[in-house]
């Protein structure tokens, strides 16, 4: 059987999606019979033959020339490109930084690095066409399995939810976090697809998946003024993974 | 002069790549250079509420992401004289457990094991069946299980917070855990004993570099108030600067430990050392190779006291968290990540909100010993493809970690 020849590159990031992947223990046998891991450092050694791939799969954000670079090279090689994690869609919390870069490489480097080399980290849809994106920080080891299946059978799965984190919360009858324990949960504008993973715990979503299709944002951030946050917390919590301090609600 | 190039290193976490000098057939410089990004994280969290930082700096690195979030956690809880409930603690060991037991399995068996079968990644073992592959993979996804009952998630655990913990694992997931435990206590031995193999390494002269860990008194630890060093000194976790004396390396995004010149040598290796196994080991494989077989002895260690925690954890009622109010203080925390030690130190300003940071993570610490090993281990190889793959295998040895490049990172030269 020929097997679906893939990429896998890491840019700035945690290596948290590429960990996912890593956590689906029993699926990585079939994964081993379907692809052929043409570059994939953290998994395998063998070195990349430089041939045409049928997907490459992009963790992180681009932060410096020479991650543009590796992103270049591999969009031409590849018929698609899917990117995954928040680093990759939106920057992710590696954009928290970036205003002050230059300021923060001479407090943490004590003068020697000037942060040269590198520019404020950008999603990479800011360099290569994107064909699809998988949410999360880190993401649903599911999305990228149904991802690699519907690649491996030439195409692309369409299942990026439109929907919020609340009503998949609502679908599994918890006690609203938000509304009945007076806690800042961002599950009302925060894009589904984890099946109120954090809320169903008693835990309130922080919003990792980035906001849901036409958030209803203002509102959000009314509720959470509400409850007491300051506008400068408003803004840190909503802001966490959706595009750092720009983002104002 | 001629210069060889093991890059990009494969199996090892993050980006990075060795280059080696070789003069006249000899092997005269060695040098471990990290390619990744800064993420300055302690930047990122200047300014921002106490609360904030454990969800942020666990993005530091995904596979430590227990480990940092807890370490930020005890600091913060230091700097704000907060005190956590004693069921709150073994839930969060409990997590910490789960991490170590995941992160080792991932470097044993899905990193280094391939060399021992001569493959490229795990994937060609796992498909002929090997039952090694196998049972290696299920202990991993055993680690994630218990990182998920105590800290919510495997990656990015949620459960965690300042003052304690958020949530409790029913009774019945703990009985559960108990269960299987017991079942993997059963199968341990067999799942190690490749490491400890003689033949499995290749030649190796001794390790290099002073031993460091969190001081637990003779026994397995994780956690503690010290910082204990071979050549017998011990300071407390405030006092961190004064056994790493980090320096900033001109020219790069470096920053590296050496103690007196020495080079210093954190993790499984170190801590076994100072936890005098006693009759549990078997004799450990010659020269750095063996941090993979102290990696497997921790891996029981770690499944005896998840064992004891759960037992504890079902007898417990109390509280999950502390209340705490935002102010001034300073803290650090010093633990035991998988590949050694890693601390956090925190200063809070009137308002509560984070005036300063610093975050020294495991492979900074042994960066240097790193080179110094591939100079020592190297010095009468002269056949280049096999210095390429033994200096791989030397760095895989360490379990080196290159995203949880805080402040670390030596960015390649332009």
């Amino acid at each position: 059987m020929i097997r679906t020849r893939i990429a896998y590159i890491r840019l700035t990031s945690c290596s948290g999606c590429q960990l996912t992947l890593l956590n689906c223990e029993e699926e990585l046998a079939r994964v081993g019979e379907l692809f052929e891991p043409v570059r994939f450092e953290m998994l395998s050694s063998a070195a990349d033959d430089g041939g045409p791939l049928a997907a490459v799969l992009v963790e992180g954000s681009a932060a410096r020339p020479e991650e543009v670079q590796r992103l270049l090279d591999l969009r031409r090689r590849s018929r698609w490109l899917v990117a995954i994690g928040a680093c990759a869609l939106s920057g992710g919390v590696n954009r928290l930084v970036d205003d002050r870069q230059g300021e923060h490489c001479a407090a943490v480097y004590a003068g020697v690095c000037t942060g040269r080399n590198m520019f404020p980290p950008q999603s990479i849809d800011h360099f290569v066409a994107v064909d699809l994106c998988i949410p999360g920080c880190p993401p649903e080891p599911q999305e990228i399995l149904g991802a690699l299946l519907a690649l491996q059978r030439g195409t692309l799965p369409g299942f990026l939810r439109e929907h919020a984190v609340c009503m998949e919360c609502r679908q599994r009858e918890n006690l609203c976090l938000l509304l009945e324990r007076k806690l800042p949960c961002l599950g009302p504008v925060t894009r589904g697809g984890c099946n109120a993973r954090c809320p169903s715990i008693g835990i309130v979503c922080e919003g990792c998946r980035g906001y849901a299709d036409q958030p209803a944002r203002e509102e959000q951030a009314h509720l959470l003024r509400d409850l007491g946050l300051s506008e400068r917390q408003v803004r840190e919590r909503m802001g966490r993974f959706t595009g750092g301090n720009h983002e104002t609600p | 002069m001629r210069r060889l190039e093991v890059a990009p290193l494969t199996r090892v976490e993050g980006h990075g790549r060795v280059e080696l000098e070789v003069i006249e057939d000899r092997l005269a410089a060695a040098r471990v250079l990290i390619n990744e990004s800064p993420r300055l994280f302690e930047g990122m969290v200047l300014g921002r509420d106490a609360a904030e930082i454990p969800s942020l700096v666990c993005r530091i690195c995904a596979i430590c992401s227990t480990v940092h979030r807890l370490a930020a956690c005890q600091a913060l809880e230091q700097a704000l004289g907060v005190i956590i409930p004693p069921r709150a603690a073994l839930i969060r060991e409990l997590a910490l457990l789960g991490g170590h037991i995941e992160s080792h399995a991932l470097h044993l068996y899905c990193l280094v094991y391939p060399d021992l079968v001569d493959a490229d990644s795990v994937l060609q073992p796992l498909q002929q069946g090997d039952p090694l592959a196998k049972d290696g993979l299920a202990l991993k996804a055993f680690g994630n299980r218990l990182q998920t009952v105590a800290g919510g998630r495997r990656i990015h655990p949620i459960n965690l917070e300042i003052g304690g913990v958020l949530h409790a694992p029913a009774d019945d997931e703990l009985a559960a855990l108990q269960d299987e435990l017991e079942g993997w206590l059963k199968r341990i031995e067999p799942l190690i004993e490749p490491f400890f193999r003689e033949d499995a390494w290749p030649d190796a002269g001794p390790v290099a570099g002073l031993r460091i860990a969190v001081d637990g008194n003779g026994e397995f630890t994780l956690t503690g108030d010290n910082l204990v060093c071979s050549d017998s000194s011990m300071v407390n976790a405030s006092g961190y600067r004064d056994l790493l004396q980090e320096t900033a390396l001109p020219d790069t995004n470096a920053k590296q430990s050496r103690k007196g010149g020495t080079s210093l040598l954190t993790g499984a290796l170190a801590r076994c050392e100072f936890a005098s196994p006693g009759d549990k080991t078997t004799p450990f494989p010659p020269g750095i190779h063996a941090n993979n077989a102290a990696q497997g002895l921790e891996l029981v260690w770690s499944l005896e006291r998840a064992h004891d925690i759960c037992r504890q954890l079902r007898a417990e009622t109390g509280d999950l968290c502390s209340p705490f109010r935002a102010g001034p203080g300073s803290g650090t925390c010093v633990i035991e990540a998988p590949r050694g030690i890693l601390v956090h130190h925190y200063e809070l300003d009137d308002m509560g909100r984070v005036g300063a940071a610093d975050i020294i993570t495991p492979t900074a610490i042994n960066s240097t010993a790193m080179e110094e090993q591939l100079l020592a281990d190297l010095a009468d190889e002269t056949d280049e493809p096999t210095m390429r793959q033994t200096a791989a295998r030397i760095i895989r040895a360490y379990d080196p970690c290159i995203s949880c490049s805080v402040h670390v990172l030596r960015v390649d030269r332009p």
